[in-house]
């Protein structure tokens, strides 16, 4: 049991790092996206649509496992932290594309007014987004981005197959030794559950008091 | 103050301003009146930069807007936009609305911007209403409070689009009274309105604008009881 408490806790760890990663990406590719200048938007969609179009596990596979038996990346990071950051990257990256549709989405349904009330008394671009339409996008994004973090965290366990220690990886050690795989997938499964409900519970009690304090 | 020539504005296909002259005082106070897709409102919105012309030179208190290398944001500072439904940030309380200019964009410290705001509030005789925010005021609250914001900047001149067409008939009065008493204090002022009733009053210039062109212009007097052109008096008849 501690041995699958010591999973849970890398899974929560692994969980918050690449949920971090994948909103900034996600911010990043969003404005991306929404730029004038073609290039980046080009850059924007192509990264979405090969992070959408191909499965999280073959990409996991493909960075974790393909990259080191080209490039001497072993060397670069080092031989135990690269698949760690190379995991929390490519996670980051794969919900990334996500979070920027929604962040894309948030952004595009503030109203035109807004953008245009906040040109007129001077803002520039960047002040324009910072103070009057993120903040506004914001509260609309909640939802659908809380749903991606439940996603994310459901997705660490993909990280197993590609030697990336968390509770999964945890659970089949603890299976090889004891056999008792039903016992120890129901405690698994509970555990994910446990996690993931609170943070919905989590979400929907913020979202309520956003809505009662900034209408 | 205001220097516009041979203005042109093209949407795709569609040319909404044909070559669009003129030249507006310090102090002055024009109004533009003319049918819906006349170009009244385009030609406003090219006066600080939220429409790009397609052709013609526009300068503002001696900075050429239409000039590549002018900054908008810098000139913006400058001009102050009233638009139609409000705009007002619906994510900040009124006082946050009236000062986030001022803090941002001209750097004024907090204390400084809430003490203007609360004089601009008075001003627009909204004074208590600094926590409110946007929704929960009426329209005609919320366009004056919109006006304030405006004039937290300290523009040189300031420009309404329509700014009542969007209010209940009660509260269009409260908004007039606030535009009229600017007028007053010597703000220039463009004003896109069907209010003839202010056009006449206030104005100092009424431009009449039909099909992307100034049909005519001249003093309210001239334009509302001797009209020269035919359209501007088929307009009127169907108007007054």
């Amino acid at each position: 049991m501690d041995v699958i408490l010591e999973g849970l806790k890398l899974t929560i760890e692994f969980s918050i790092v690449t949920i971090i990663l994948e909103v900034i990406f996600g911010l990043i590719f969003a404005l991306m996206r929404l730029s004038k200048l073609s290039v980046l938007r080009g850059i924007s969609t192509v990264y979405v649509e090969i992070f959408r179009s191909t499965p999280l596990l073959v990409q996991l596979f493909f960075i974790v496992l393909g990259l080191p038996a080209v490039l001497p990346v072993n060397d670069w990071f080092g031989q135990t932290t690269y698949p760690l950051v190379a995991a929390a990257v490519t996670i980051g990256l794969n919900e990334g594309a996500y979070v920027t549709e929604i962040i894309r989405a948030g952004i595009l349904g503030v109203d035109r007014g807004q953008k245009e009330a906040a040109q007129s008394i001077g803002m520039t671009g960047f002040q324009t987004m910072r103070y009057i339409i993120l903040p506004q996008a914001f509260k609309r994004m909640i939802p659908p981005l809380v749903n991606q973090a439940a996603q994310t965290i459901k997705d660490t366990s993909l990280l197993a197959p590609v030697g990336v220690i968390e509770m999964v990886y945890m659970a089949q050690t603890v299976i090889s030794a004891t056999y008792k795989a039903f016992q120890i997938w129901t405690v698994v499964a509970i555990l994910y559950f446990i996690i993931i409900f609170t943070v919905s519970k989590v979400a929907a009690y913020l979202e309520r008091r956003f809505q009662v304090d900034k209408r | 103050m205001i220097n516009v020539e041979n203005l042109h504005k093209s949407f795709g296909q569609l040319e909404v301003l044909k070559g669009v002259s003129n030249h507006i005082n310090e102090k002055e106070v024009v109004v533009v009146i003319g049918p819906s897709g006349s170009g009244k409102s385009t030609f406003l919105r090219c006066l600080n930069g939220l429409e790009t012309p397609t052709k013609g030179k526009i300068e503002i208190a001696g900075i050429e807007l239409t000039h590549s290398k002018t900054k908008l944001h810098e000139l913006r500072k400058n001009v102050g936009m009233v638009f139609q439904q409000f705009n007002l940030f619906k994510h900040l309380t009124i006082m946050d609305n009236i000062t986030i200019g001022p803090r941002k964009v001209l750097k004024r410290s907090k204390e400084e911007s809430e003490a203007l705001a609360r004089e601009l509030l008075k001003k627009v005789g909204l004074s208590g209403k600094e926590e409110s925010y946007p929704d929960e005021l009426s329209g005609g609250q919320q366009q004056r409070v919109a006006i304030a914001r405006a004039l937290a900047m300290k523009p040189k001149v300031m420009l309404f689009d329509e700014p009542t067409s969007a209010l209940d008939p009660e509260m269009v009065g409260e908004v007039l009274q606030v535009m009229k008493d600017l007028a007053r204090e010597g703000m220039t002022m463009v004003v896109v309105t069907h209010e003839m009733g202010f056009a006449r009053e206030v104005g100092d210039r009424v431009i009449f604008m039909d099909g992307g062109y100034i049909v005519e212009e001249g003093t309210p007097e001239e334009i509302f009881t001797a009209a020269k052109e035919e359209r501007t008096k088929n307009f009127l008849s169907k108007i007054l």
